[in-house]
């Protein structure tokens, strides 16, 4: 088994170190990587996953330990760099406008699955939405008995806000059934669509 | 840690997700993770602390649906 020391050091070193020692081994064979940190712990465990090996984690104390096998080549296109990303900017400039409560159009049951499994990957990938809108049958998401309640709460506690169409509410007599998010209106919700990075209608 | 069952069609994981519910289970629809190789790219999540495994076997074996169960973090 290989070791690589990481401790003490700062994104991307951990991660060209892995990238590195990995691309030196035979298939495999078993790499060891030492962190300091959770940060660098969660990105070399992204950058492992993307080149589809397992990872395993365990933690004494302060310090980190990553277990690999090498299960394929290392991708030659990668970059370890791309794989730093620093705590809190794990939210990212896009929204999310959910205008119905299903995904794409199509069998109706189908869409109904395809947006719950939508929503409920969305707390799994680095890429979290920094707002959600919901209008018009959207709203239904964001109810007592939505499907993805849980799912969307997870995202609001890992700050991803949530705006809800107040005159959707109303018009839906749904008002006293948000379980999720805060209403809001056309003005608010015009500008958090305007000033996106980008938005995703599913 | 949470239970993932994984089927081999959409077909499947939609009756399976009836099936469940009418029987009273919890359950999430997610997207099956990119380690694990599925014909099907929906699968269901169960929390182990309110899912009887054999429970879910049973309803699910009797309907005629063939799965796997992971565990995932």
């Amino acid at each position: 088994m290989k070791t690589v020391d990481a401790r003490g050091k700062l994104c991307p070193v951990p991660l060209i170190m892995t990238k590195k020692a990995l691309t030196e081994m035979s298939e495999n064979e078993t790499l060891e990587v030492l962190l300091d940190n959770d940060t660098s712990a969660k990105n070399v465990t992204r950058m492992l996953e993307e080149f589809r090996m397992s990872v395993s984690l365990t933690k004494n104390g302060n310090i980190f330990k990553l277990t690999v096998t090498k299960t394929g080549e290392v991708p030659e296109n990668s970059h370890a760099e791309d794989f730093c990303e620093i705590e809190n900017q794990e939210i990212s400039n896009y929204v999310i406008a959910f205008q119905r409560n299903t995904l794409g159009e199509g069998n109706a049951d189908l869409g109904i699955i395809l947006l719950k499994a939508f929503v409920n990957t969305l707390p799994e990938v680095n890429a979290k939405p920094r707002k959600m809108v919901f209008l018009n049958a959207g709203i239904f998401l964001a109810i007592n008995d939505s499907p993805v309640l849980e799912a969307l709460k997870t995202l609001e506690n890992m700050g991803t806000e949530i705006l809800v169409c107040g005159t959707c509410l109303d018009f839906y007599e749904k008002k006293n059934e948000l379980a999720v998010g805060k209403v809001s209106n056309m003005y608010d919700i015009l500008e958090v669509l305007a000033t996106a990075g980008s938005v995703l209608y599913p | 840690m949470n239970y993932l069952l994984i089927f081999e069609s959409t077909h499947h994981v939609m009756k399976a997700e009836k099936l469940l519910l009418a029987a009273g289970f919890r359950l999430d629809i997610i997207s099956t993770p990119k380690e694990i190789s599925s014909a099907c790219g929906l699968s269901i999540r169960m929390k182990p602390e309110n899912t009887d495994l054999e429970m879910v076997r049973l309803v699910l074996t009797e309907n005629g649906l063939t799965f796997n169960i992971h565990e995932k973090k």
